[in-house]
């Protein structure tokens, strides 16, 4: 369990394992994509991460499989990581929940909520 | 083949910045995570990126970010590591200290000029005189700013007390080239020295104040304040006011003499100390012993062409290293432990 909270970085990397094993580059890709190119992790950051996500035991080594002579390190989540992760979504989902409902947006989802915010 | 020998040797070259412990567990990797990140699925295009390209400089500033931060160690960090950072982190809230104790003198002696809660007008030579002005109104500004980011940091706001820091020795470092440039600094290498290790090199090793920093003890470093202001600058004030200045030592003479102080109290607890404590304390009187001795030297060549503060300035020095030689043993086995990484579940043998 995580005893700080968790930072925008380690949330989406946590994000990127919750749909199965991925490798450092390939978390980093998933991370792009997820966050719709808001965040782009370096590596150097990336493994700033997922040094720190293993060392809390959120994480851990999947399998390697052999890439064009290299070796990719698979990572996924542990139950922990998942538990952690869960708890971080509740998070967001009740800060998103209480914006909505100071928005005036409650019960409008999609489109209809972006045109009433309008 | 050696193509693909060209970049990744040059991500291996990078990556030496890190910790051997850090690259024996993760470099393989990191390495094939770079390299993933220059295919593009051509295969001319991936041998021509193999054989000429180098790493971005986003890249290596990213690598070099991590080795601050693994060097100066966190929480999980090995025992070395740990010791490094925890030193770095108290000599910088030391340091942040003395520019904030400078601030609070200025406060207090500006109050006092200008006779401010009825306070009786000062000795002539205790006022100070605001002759008005951009850089006047500047110089008091950052003097204040310090206590404020002094205070920030101690508070465990780290990235604000960054930045403000980082703001806070730019006016210093324009003054400096400002009067280099226009030949009005006849000893430049004192202001120069004072800027670089006392500013320049404060803000850098402020990286140590990263997420994995543990959480300071706020209300010690908060205390020191007020504290500091009292030990040190009311002495001062009084030796100022009673004329018995000959006792008083420069600017760079007291860091040293306050060093060497620090060393001697501490000194019977590490002598005293076996395997429990962490010796991070003697690590940090060491780092500002090194750095107030440093300042002492760089000063000495103001004082060229007068032989008697040269040899006060030399026994200063001497002080200085013999109450810090008295803790270096100390600092020395706190920081020389072998580092062993950190166990973490599940993973794969490297």
């Amino acid at each position: 369990m995580a005893s700080k909270p968790m930072t925008g970085q380690a949330f989406f990397v946590l994000t990127a394992l919750a749909g199965g094993p991925r490798h450092g580059y390939g978390i980093v890709g998933e991370v792009a994509e997820l966050s719709q190119g808001r965040v782009q992790l370096k590596i150097g950051s990336l493994y700033g991460v997922l040094d720190r996500l293993a060392a809390e035991g959120l994480i851990e080594a999947d399998r390697e499989e052999a890439h064009e002579g290299r070796l990719r390190r698979y990572y996924r989540l542990t139950r922990d990581g998942r538990r952690a992760l869960a708890e971080e979504a509740e998070v967001h989902a009740a800060a998103a929940r209480a914006v909505r409902a100071s928005l005036g947006l409650t019960g409008l989802t999609g489109p209809a909520a972006a045109g009433a915010a309008g | 083949m050696s193509g693909a020998l060209g970049l990744e040797q040059r991500y291996r070259r990078v990556l030496r910045l890190l910790p051997g412990y850090y690259r024996e567990r993760w470099e393989q990797d990191m390495v094939a995570a770079f390299l993933d990140s220059w295919h593009t699925g051509d295969p001319e295009d991936d041998e021509w990126a193999l054989e000429f390209c180098k790493p971005t400089w986003p890249e290596v500033a990213s690598v070099v970010g991590l080795a601050a931060r693994l060097y100066l160690g966190g929480q999980a960090t090995p025992r070395r590591y740990f010791a490094w950072g925890q030193a770095v982190r108290r000599a910088v809230l030391t340091v942040m200290l003395v520019h904030a104790v400078l601030g609070l003198e200025v406060l207090v002696r500006t109050a006092w000029s200008r006779r401010l809660f009825g306070l009786p007008a000062p000795p002539a030579n205790l006022a100070v005189f605001s002759p008005g002005g951009i850089w006047p109104t500047v110089y008091h500004l950052v003097n204040v700013a310090w206590i404020v980011i002094f205070v920030t940091l101690a508070l465990g706001h780290y990235r604000t007390a960054r930045i403000l820091a980082a703001l806070a020795i730019v006016p210093g470092l324009v003054a400096l080239l400002q009067a280099q440039l226009t030949g009005i600094m006849p000893a430049p290498f004192g202001p120069w020295a004072w800027w670089v290790l006392f500013n320049l090199a404060l803000v850098l090793a402020m990286a140590a104040f990263h997420r994995d920093a543990p959480p300071l003890a706020r209300l010690p470093w908060l205390l020191a304040l007020p504290v500091g202001y009292l030990l040190v600058y009311v002495p001062v004030l009084a030796l100022l006011a009673t004329g018995n200045t000959s006792w008083l030592p420069d600017f760079p003479g007291l860091c040293c003499l306050l060093a060497a102080l620090a060393c001697l109290a501490h000194a019977p607890r590490a002598w005293s100390r076996q395997a429990g404590g962490s010796g991070v304390w003697s690590l940090t009187l060491t780092l500002l012993a090194a750095v107030a001795g440093a300042y002492r030297i760089v000063t000495l060549t103001g004082y060229v062409h007068d032989p008697h503060l040269i040899k006060v300035s030399l026994a200063e020095l001497v002080i200085l290293v013999a109450a810090a030689a008295l803790v270096a043993p100390d600092a020395a086995r706190a920081q020389a432990a072998t580092p062993a990484p950190p166990q973490y579940p599940g993973t794969i043998a490297a």
